[in-house]
């Protein structure tokens, strides 16, 4: 698919560059030219005022001054002429466009899913968020004004702490990110969390960095800070109290080396960021991000399918309300829901049509199975065999389960 | 097909437009140049047949002096509109260079292009709704004007404006500016400009200006407008209060916010700029192949925070849109977050809820035996779960 986006650009990309090249040889050629041509006029002139004031021009003179004229009208009649034949090379650059991508990339969408003022608002809302979240402060604020947002809908304030203590974390202050961790404690105890461990750590090696000079300052902080977390953390406390051996020669050649990694700074920031979302009951990622990340690798599917049923004439599909034609696969990161497929009907089990499970231990959909039973219908007692084992059961026992 | 194929071709497509436009404009001005230099070389040649036979060299140093001038002339014009030209090219080079960056598959590049991608987007999503300020703001904060038409929109924000103050000469002017072009799209728009100058004059009481403008302006258009031209003209025996259709609709102020809209309309269609944005498109797609049953569901267990579908505002958007198609189960463990499958598969607690094996296990271990069912806070011994078999 690469290959493909950079052939495109490619041949894009030839077109303007014959653009480039050819405009830059027509300004040189268009300027030795003219200066020429100005340069023989101007020689021409400066004979005659050599001569005496008013004579009458000789014959000869005439005549150079006609070829000079002849000259100058072909010449300029030529630029103009050789910058129109350039329309051709302009406009090739349109059709490789056209070529290579896709205009009519709004086909597959309906004007009216966010129009009116309300869902304009909703909309706007949502991007207000976003920028919050990014800690593009000004310009949620600026969208708020001009939009006509009330800053209690934009969601502003867990945003700004949060963004305060990462930007914090980013120059490696850890004190706003510890004392939000203390605060937080019981909650973050609670989820399981190892976000007040890892500031600690990595305050400790930041002491111990700095030598046997500090390495008073590191036991004692140790003591102070470590040792609540000794029951969770035996190992890594262990190993941190280790790297105090090594101290006069530097960490970075003892068997602690790995401690002095710059990703724990990296890390520190996404486990953070996780930690205090999932408190907050916020998203990790941006929704809006995460929407149009999963909608720019949707569309091109979406837009294939389209064509092939327009040629294919078979046109209509597309107005299926209910779902999309086809199944678009966005990673193992973006699936944030369990979704039952029935395996006989295809079909994606509703509240209506909910995931049943047989004695046996399988799954089918409610309406698979009433199918299935009525199909069997004349006998007295129904009776169903499960069409993916040799068991044999009352459909009375099947049982609805949530996923 | 790929993402950037399918929602690039305005990134592209627009600035084509300013070059072709640009390549045009400079086209006209080096023909009006050179006619110049011509009739000047016409001019002394016409001075070099001389009447009385002689022919005095003053003159003709004068008449040399005026052809040395129009050729300095033509030479400073051809380079500022090959430049220009040039400086537009540049702006397709840009633009394809920025879309090659797609190529670089390190995760931080990639993630930095996707921001920036999502930026580019909003930029053009704010100028389509008038957020001139907001729009202006974000692209120079991540360093995109050049990779976004903003520029374009600036023009048509002037246009909007003055038509918003009831003034028609800006629109006219793009009217006139663009004029091949929109002949070429069969635009009313210059047309309907003209209308609404006779409807203000009729407005003002001025019937007679208003006639004269009408033969002014309505005269070329007689073929295929003639039943709005009798309209027009209609309107002349009414008076301004009038109830009458048409004419009360002619008189209607909401005409300008018609014309703003039309405006609009056209401007983007000069450009080949669609009727929606890039981002609303995307975000449609996107909320679509995200969107499942649960996000729906009416008890909140089904819903998770971190599901886009499920958040407030953008589950209200989606309501109308499709759900994502899915013809084979795609199993995730609520607890862990990790998927089922024979790893790690499917266990159903005796309520009918499905956990991962891994997760209950690790629960049973933690709780003597028992589990704790997360969503109905039930207590069942280990023993009593039973796998599931999902194909």
């Amino acid at each position: 698919m690469r290959k493909t986006i950079m052939e495109a650009c490619n041949a894009v990309e030839r077109e303007v560059a014959k653009v480039l090249l050819k405009f830059s040889a027509i300004d040189d050629h268009g300027e030795t030219v003219l200066r020429d041509l100005i340069n023989h006029i101007e020689s021409i002139k400066k004979e005659l005022e050599n001569g005496p004031p008013d004579h009458e021009l000789t014959q000869c003179q005439i005549q150079v001054l006609n070829q000079a004229m002849t000259k100058v009208r072909d010449t300029v009649q030529r630029l103009a002429t050789d910058h129109r034949d350039l329309h051709s090379t302009v406009s090739k650059v349109g059709k490789a466009i056209d070529r290579n991508f896709i205009a009519d990339f709004a086909s597959t969408s309906r004007e009216d899913v966010f129009s009116g003022p309300e869902k304009t608002h909703l909309l706007n809302q949502v991007i207000c968020q976003h920028f919050y979240r990014q800690g593009m402060l000004d310009i949620a604020d600026e969208l708020a004004s001009e939009a006509g947002i009330r800053t209690e809908e934009g969601r502003k304030e867990p945003f700004t702490e949060l963004n305060h203590i990462l930007d914090c974390l980013k120059q490696r202050n850890l004190e706003p990110a510890l004392e939000w961790a203390r605060n937080h404690r019981e909650a973050l105890l609670a989820q399981n969390s190892s976000l007040e461990f890892k500031l600690h750590r990595l305050h400790f090696i930041r002491l111990v960095q700095q030598g046997p000079a500090k390495q008073g300052e590191a036991i004692l902080y140790a003591r102070k800070n470590l040792t609540q977390f000794v029951a969770r953390y035996e190992k890594e406390v262990q190993s941190l109290m280790g790297t105090l051996m090594y101290l006069p020669n530097g960490i970075q050649s003892s068997p602690y080396s790995h401690l002095l990694n710059p990703t724990l700074w990296l890390d520190i920031h996404d486990v953070f960021t996780k930690e205090a979302c999932t408190l907050l009951g916020l998203s990790v990622d941006s929704p809006l991000s995460v929407c149009i990340n999963a909608g720019c690798t949707a569309l091109p599917a979406l837009l294939n399918i389209k064509q092939v049923m327009q040629q294919r004439q078979v046109t209509g599909i597309w107005n299926g309300k209910d779902e999309l034609p086809i199944e678009i696969d966005l990673g193992k990161q973006s699936r944030y829901h369990s979704v039952f497929a029935c395996p006989i009907l295809r079909q994606q089990s509703t509240e209506n049509n909910p995931p049943m499970k047989l004695v046996c231990g399988h799954v089918i959909s409610r309406d698979a199975l009433n199918k299935l039973t009525s199909a069997n219908k004349n006998q007295f007692v129904s009776r169903l065999k499960c069409p993916y084992c040799p068991v044999e059961q009352n459909p009375e026992d099947a049982r609805l389960i949530y996923f | 097909m790929s993402d950037v194929k399918s929602l690039e071709h305005p990134t592209l497509k627009v600035p084509y437009e300013l070059l072709n436009k640009k390549f045009r404009s400079a086209q006209k001005t080096l023909d009006r140049e050179v006619s110049h230099v011509q009739t000047a070389a016409n001019e002394l040649e016409k001075g070099l047949v001389g009447e009385s036979g002689g022919v005095a060299s003053g003159e003709i140093t004068r008449l040399l002096g005026g052809v040395v001038a129009r050729l300095q002339v033509l030479k400073r014009k051809a380079q500022e509109s090959i430049a220009e030209e040039l400086q537009a090219g540049m702006v397709c080079k840009r633009r394809l260079d920025h879309l090659k960056e797609h190529a670089n598959t390190a995760p931080s590049a990639v993630n930095q292009w996707r921001r920036q991608r999502l930026d580019r987007m909003l930029v053009e999503y704010f100028l389509r709704k008038g957020y001139y300020t907001t729009a202006t703001k974000l692209a120079d904060n991540s360093e995109l004007r050049d990779l976004t038409n903003i520029d374009v929109f600036m023009v048509s924000r002037e246009v909007e404006k003055s038509l918003a103050n009831h003034e028609t000469t800006r629109c006219l002017g793009w009217c006139h500016d663009n004029r091949s072009k929109l002949r070429k799209l069969g635009s009313t728009m210059e047309f309907n400009v003209r209308v609404q100058e006779f409807v203000e004059l009729v407005r003002a009481d001025r019937r007679l200006d208003a006639v004269k403008h009408a033969r002014k302006c309505f005269a070329n258009y007689d073929d295929y407008q003639l039943q709005e031209i009798q309209c027009c003209m209609g309107l002349l025996a009414f008076p301004v209060n009038t109830e009458l259709s048409p004419y009360k609709d002619l008189l209607d102020e909401k005409r300008w916010e018609r014309l703003i809209e039309q405006f609009r309309h056209e401007n983007y269609r000069l450009f080949q700029l669609a009727s929606q944005s890039v981002f609303t498109v995307a975000l449609q797609a996107g909320l679509s192949a995200l969107k499942t049953p649960q996000c729906y569901s009416v008890n909140r267990e089904g819903k998770n925070p971190s599901c886009p579908v499920c958040n407030e505002a953008l589950n209200e958007l989606a309501t109308t849109l499709p759900f994502a198609h899915c013809s084979q189960s795609r199993l995730v463990c609520s607890i862990s977050g990790k998927p089922l499958n024979e790893y790690n598969q499917p266990m159903m607690m005796p309520n009918g809820y499905v956990y991962g094996e891994h997760a209950l296990e690790k629960m049973a271990q933690e709780n003597n035996g028992t589990v704790i069912c997360p969503k109905t806070k039930e207590v069942f011994p280990y023993k009593k779960i039973e796998k599931v078999y999902v194909m």
